[in-house]
Order: structure tokens, then sequence, then C-alpha cells
């Protein structure tokens, strides 16, 4: 049975998508004259600040600084004459030594800084068309939250396409899809049967939970989702109850993170918890052979 | 078909029991919270956007000694050996300058040491490394307003538990329109009956003047002291989120101001840019576009108050309801 079809051209789903974007940990006074905000304000903070702007200068700073004191102490040991000899029976010898420990802790800490950055991953911009589709069925506040879902996903994570299946309906397909193979320029409807019969949903519901396919292009299972952009990155599939899906699709490789993927089992829960209130109302329009 | 190796576990901060989560209307999940297994792709590399444990790192093995610390202790440590190496030992008037020059140097680079793991906490990657910790002997409380519809209280208690479970906040508050929800550990007087909690804490939040508030508000250590009356002794914390309704039908309308959103953390840098990023998409559940949707003739008379106090003070992990 061929999914819900393209109704509801009044929605206006908000036509910027804002992407997330990293913004500093300061708070912009906005000063209104009248019923503005009087109450406490936090203090602005420098060190963070400066920290999280110059990251790759602070991960080396402990290199630099024990390297160069590593190099001042001995200079100075030869400039006074002293031999370099590292024994501790003198003070000096001592005082060395202990600054020269200190030295090397800097310069292994820089060096764990360093091992410890997160490499950026560029992003793969999806080729396919936009589109919008929510089956047509649907009381408001199940839509509303659907597109509320939508929006936080595409605005915090690197999801680019969602596709929500619940008891054998397409709810929702947005964002981004393939071009279908008949119709050159229409995005490509989900074929909820072919979808329900494969692996990967079995799989899915059978587990009970989270999958997240980190790099798409590894996995043979990705014909199954013909609907997706073809370089579609990383995918996310996660059960709603024991009988619907959401196929959340993103830009990069390995994009969403583990606490985005927390976040979107929560989500998934309430989208579970509030669409099964749909199927309770609904009469029964899904028959499915056996 | 996805070929599952290694079952990273999820971050400690969530705890390990199952906590039913009841829907406070007829339409009851009774379905317990299951933990969500990841499974990863066969040639993960160590380094993600968001930097987990499971890189290789230098570690004592030593449980409960936090190795990024291990500067500091070792600056502390030898900055004293080298200030005891300068007055023990020979007499100070046989102190060459040279020996001067190296523990003036060795001084420097102690204080630095010390100071390097404050820097550590603010590069990219770096994760809150105390476990939040919950205040001593205080209770928790779930309270919401009473007339309101009943998909908008099982909003909001969605909303604060999923807040309290993946934030390191020990207490939220959401105030909406005429609707209020408070969750969590609070520090309102001991004699408050059950009706009575909603209305106080919206004289407080009156007093203080969150309700004008435009812009999220971070304070990121040791709240100030005019909030300290409202949330709970070891707050260190305190992340302010307005909810703003947009307009509908006119982008020309000015946002309009719905309520706020209040969370307290008992660490300091609780919310990193990702953790305010999602609070924000909460937020705008209950206001943004679409929010506070009803299905269907709002019923005002006879909405039973959700309320529930327990007394814990388990440390690892809220006891949420």
């Amino acid at each position: 049975m061929e999914a819900g079809t393209l109704l509801r051209s009044a929605v206006p789903l908000s036509p910027t998508r804002r992407r997330f974007v990293s913004r500093p940990n300061s708070v912009r006074a906005s000063l209104s004259p009248r019923g503005g905000y009087q109450g406490p304000r936090p203090k602005r903070e420098w060190v963070a600040d400066w920290v999280s702007k110059n990251d790759d200068f602070v991960r080396s700073l402990p290199i630099y600084v024990g390297g160069a004191s590593l190099f001042a102490v001995l200079f100075n040991r030869t400039v006074s004459g002293i031999a370099p000899v590292a024994d501790a029976s003198s003070s000096q010898s001592r005082a060395d030594l202990l600054t020269l420990g200190l030295a090397v802790t800097n310069i292994l800490n820089g060096l764990v800084w360093l091992s410890i950055r997160p490499k950026s991953i560029s992003v793969v911009n999806p080729n396919g068309v936009e589109c919008q589709r929510i089956y047509h069925d649907l009381p408001d506040p199940v839509i509303s939250e659907l597109i509320w879902a939508w929006e936080s996903l595409s605005d915090v994570t690197c999801c680019r396409s969602l596709v929500v299946i619940y008891d054998g309906i397409c709810i929702l397909q947005i964002g981004f899809a393939d071009i279908s193979n008949s119709n050159g320029s229409e995005p490509m409807v989900v074929d909820t049967d072919k979808l329900m019969k494969g692996s990967l949903y079995n799989g899915v519901l059978k587990s009970g939970s989270q999958s997240y396919l980190a790099n798409l292009a590894l996995y043979p299972g990705k014909s199954e989702l013909p609907f997706l952009p073809s370089n579609t990155q990383a995918v996310i599939l996660q059960p709603l109850g024991d009988k619907g899906i959401a196929i959340v699709g993103g830009d990069t490789i390995r994009g969403f993170t583990s606490s985005d993927q927390v976040w979107i089992t929560l989500i998934g829960e309430k989208l579970d918890a509030t669409l099964a209130k749909v199927v309770y109302r609904m009469p029964l329009t899904v028959q499915e052979g056996i | 078909m996805s070929s599952g190796t290694a079952v990273r576990p999820l971050s400690p901060l969530i705890p390990l029991s199952r906590p039913k989560f009841n829907f406070p209307s007829k339409f009851t999940i009774n379905k317990p919270f299951s933990l969500a297994k990841i499974c990863c792709s066969q040639n993960s590399t160590p380094e993600h956007q968001q930097v987990n444990l499971s890189v290789l790192r230098f570690t004592l093995g030593i449980p409960g000694l936090d190795e990024s610390y291990l500067p500091r202790y070792i600056g502390y440590a030898f900055g004293t050996l080298l200030v005891l190496n300068h007055f023990v030992g020979l007499d100070s008037s046989s102190i060459t300058p040279a020996q001067l020059r190296t523990e003036v140097l060795g001084l420097s680079l102690a204080a630095f040491s010390a100071v390097v793991p404050y820097l550590g906490k603010f590069l990219k990657g770096a994760s809150p490394r105390d476990q939040k910790s919950l205040p001593e002997g205080a209770e928790q409380i779930f309270a919401m307003s009473q007339d309101i519809a009943d998909n908008m209280k099982e909003d909001l208690a969605w909303g604060t538990y999923i807040l309290l479970r993946n934030t390191n906040s020990i207490s939220v508050l959401i105030s909406v329109q005429d609707a209020l929800c408070v969750r969590g550990y609070w520090n309102t007087p001991k004699d408050l009956s059950k009706e009575n909690i909603p209305d106080w804490f919206r004289e407080q939040i009156k007093k203080i003047g969150f309700s004008n508030l435009k812009d999220t508000m971070y304070f990121q250590q040791a709240a100030d002291s005019e909030l300290k009356e409202m949330v709970p002794e070891g707050t260190r914390s305190l992340l302010v989120q307005p909810i703003l309704r947009a307009p509908r039908l006119s982008p020309n309308q000015t946002e309009k101001r719905e309520g706020f959103l209040l969370l307290a953390s008992s660490i300091d840098y609780a919310y990193t840019d990702k953790d305010k990023a999602w609070i924000a998409a909460i937020a705008n559940k209950f206001g943004g576009f679409w929010g506070g949707l009803s299905w269907g003739p709002k019923d005002v008379k006879g909405m039973p108050e959700i309320m529930v106090k327990l007394r814990g003070s388990r440390l690892d992990g809220v006891q949420v309801v």
C-alpha cells in the first residue's frame, strides 16, 4: 500500500533552516525600557570564551612552555659553569631535576591534549529534493508534534531527512529525499510494504532498541532505504514502540553524537505515545496479508 | 542489517534502573523504558566529534583519581619540594644566582601546571568530569498546576522527565502561560501543602522577574544569592530559557513571551552548547510555532493534581518519578 500523499499545502514551515551554530557562553543584554528583565545576570566568562576560541593554540601551549623550560634549565646550567650531570647531590641539581620534571609533565599533557583533538569531518550535502509529506488524516496536535520533532532534529543535529512509519502507514516524510524513478523531479514515495518486509526494519523492531548506522556507505542494508538521498552519510533507526520506526538521515559520517542518540530515543518514545493515541482513535485501514 | 561490534554503554549519568514513565492521563504507557543499545560501525576510529572516553588515554587505573588533574597535583608537589629545597640543606649564603633562576622557573612552571587542568575544561571535546551530586536530605517534588488540559500535563511531565534525565540537572521548572510544573530538588519550605506549591513558586518567580526574560541566561558558576531562596543548596549552574511563541499569521509581529524554562545543576559549567540547543528545542515544544494545541475542549474542573514526594539520597542518579 502506498504511503500517504502530499497534502497540507497550508502548512507553513519555518522557511529558514537554522543550523545549530556554536554560540559563546555570553549573555546578550537586552535593554527594553519597560517590562525588561531586572533580575540578576550572569558574569561574562572570559577564560572560557578565550579558550574556546583559540582551541588549537591552547592545545599546544603546554608543549611550548615545557619545551622552553627544558632548554632554559639546560642553558642555565651550562652558562653558570656547572657540569651538566644529573646527580642529586647539590642543591642546584635537585632544583634542576624538579624543574625538569615539571617541564616533562607539561609536555606530556600537551601531547595528550593534541591526541584527543576531535577530528572535524566535512558535511556532505545530500543530493535529492526537498519534500514535506504528512499523512492526511491526523489531528492537529499530532501534526504539530511531528513538525516540532523535525525542526528540533534538523536544527540541533546533522539530520537532513526524516521518515516516520507507524502501523504500516508512512506518517511523515520530510527533508531531503531521493528523486523518484518514474517522475524525474518528484521525491520518491516510501514503499512501506517493502520496507517492512526488509531486514533493517524487522531487526530493529525485534531488538526494540535504536540502531545507529554511522557510515551508511558500508552497509549492504542501505538498499532497503532507497527513499533517502543516495549520499546520506549516517542513519539512525529508532523504533517507535513495536509498531513503527523513525528513520533519521544525517549528512556527516558519525555525525550523531551519543547525546543526540539518547535524545532521539526519548523523542521516539514520545512520538510513539502520541501516534498510539491516533491509531486508537482511527479505524484500522491497513490490511496486511500474511 | 546492522553489524554491531562493541556495544558502548551510555553516559554514566543515566540511571541504570528502569523507571516507569507514567503519563498522567488515561492513555497509560505500560512499557518500561529500555536502554538504547548503540551498535557502532566496524571501522569506527576513536576520534568522534564529541570525544568518547573509549579513546586511548593515559590512566593509572586508580578508581576515583581523575588523571586530568594530575598536572595540578604534580605542580603542587614539585613546587613544595622546590621551596623545601631552597630552605633546607645549605644555608642561605651559598645559594647561587643560577639556583635562584632555576627555582623561579620551577615555581612558575608549577603554577602553570596547576592552571592547566582548568584550561583543559574548556577545550572542545572535554566532558564534565564531576558527577552531579544530589543535595543531602533534600526532597524531590513533582508538582503541576491543576487547571490545564490533559495533553499539556502529559507534555509537561514528559518534558521535565527528559530534561532531568538527559542533562546534568537536579531540578527543573517550566512555566508556560498559566501552567507551571516543577520537578526535582527544590528549596520549598517544609510546611507547604500540596496545593500551594505552584502558588509559592509563582510568587518567587514574580519577585525575581523571570517572566520578562527575552534571552537565554546561563549562570555557569555559583548562582547569585537572589536565586538561592528557590533553588536547592549546592546549585552551581543555572540556565534559564525563555519560551517564546512565534507569530502565526504575520511575521511582522514580534515574538511574544510565553514563559520560561529553568534548569539547575550541582556542577559548574554543566551545559554544553549541544545541551543548550536541545533545551531550546524542548522549549520550542511549549512555545514555538505550533505549541500549545490541545486535543479537545479544555476540561477545567476535576483535574487531579499530580504530586509525589520522595526522599531520595541515592548518588547514582536522580530518582525520577
